[in-house]
């Protein structure tokens, strides 16, 4: 399984010290929790370290491991076995919570982390693209939400408004 | 086989669950085949000459 082969390589880079916590969301985070969906790249969250002299924060780690290690550039993707994949900082204290409490997983062996299904309908929710809408009715028509806990969620990171148009636009019968 | 929607609509919902279902490695397996298909795709609607009118 080839996404396998991404996360094994992940794993080892965190292994290595380039990254510290990292977590899979998109679509491919959607797959653990929904039917799968096509999809062409793999959305990695992680928490960039920030460079010695400097404030700001930096892939040049990741690229410069990957690629030592069989990965090519492409634009904004590494592809690691076929997969183009994209490492993402998370833009919003939505996101960084997303990261803070990823669930820890296993793929047949492989450990890994990816954002809970309530941190992923949220970040749809707040995304509130046409797919990032499609993939929030996955996640209620699916029953693969803990309501309690996704409306602590959306309490807490002010998206109450956006979710109760959502309902009126999308679940009313 | 039926032209019911409803039918048609409940079997539908009920496939998406049993996807769901699947172990994370069957699905991550049709994920992989999913991408590939897309891609093959993508790549021969760039090849495609426009049809002549």
């Amino acid at each position: 399984m080839k996404i396998k082969e991404v996360i094994a390589t992940i794993n080892q880079m965190q292994r290595a010290g380039v990254i510290e916590r990292y977590a899979i969301g998109g679509a491919v985070g959607a797959t653990f929790y929904l039917e799968p969906v096509a999809t062409l790249d793999v959305d990695i969250f992680v928490a960039f370290k920030t460079q010695p002299g400097s404030s700001l924060v930096s892939p040049q780690p990741i690229f410069e491991y990957l690629t030592q290690h069989g990965a090519t550039v492409e634009g904004e993707y590494l592809v690691i076995a076929g997969w183009p994949v994209q490492f993402l900082p998370p833009t919003s204290p939505l996101g960084e919570e997303a990261l803070a409490q990823a669930a820890e997983v296993d793929v047949e062996g492989e450990p890994t982390r990816v954002f809970s299904a309530e941190h992923l309908a949220a970040l749809a929710l707040q995304l509130g693209r046409a797919k990032d809408k499609a993939r929030l009715l996955q996640f209620v028509e699916n029953g693969a939400l803990d309501a309690d806990r996704f409306q602590t969620i959306l309490t807490r990171h002010g998206l109450l408004e956006k979710w109760r148009t959502f309902g009126q636009q999308f679940l009313q019968p | 086989m039926t032209f019911d929607l409803r039918t048609i609509l409940q079997s539908k919902a009920a496939l998406r669950l049993r996807l769901a279902a699947q172990p994370i490695g069957v699905k991550l397996r049709l994920l992989d085949e999913l991408r590939a298909r897309a891609v093959a795709i993508a790549a021969s609607r760039k090849t495609a000459k426009p049809s002549a009118k």
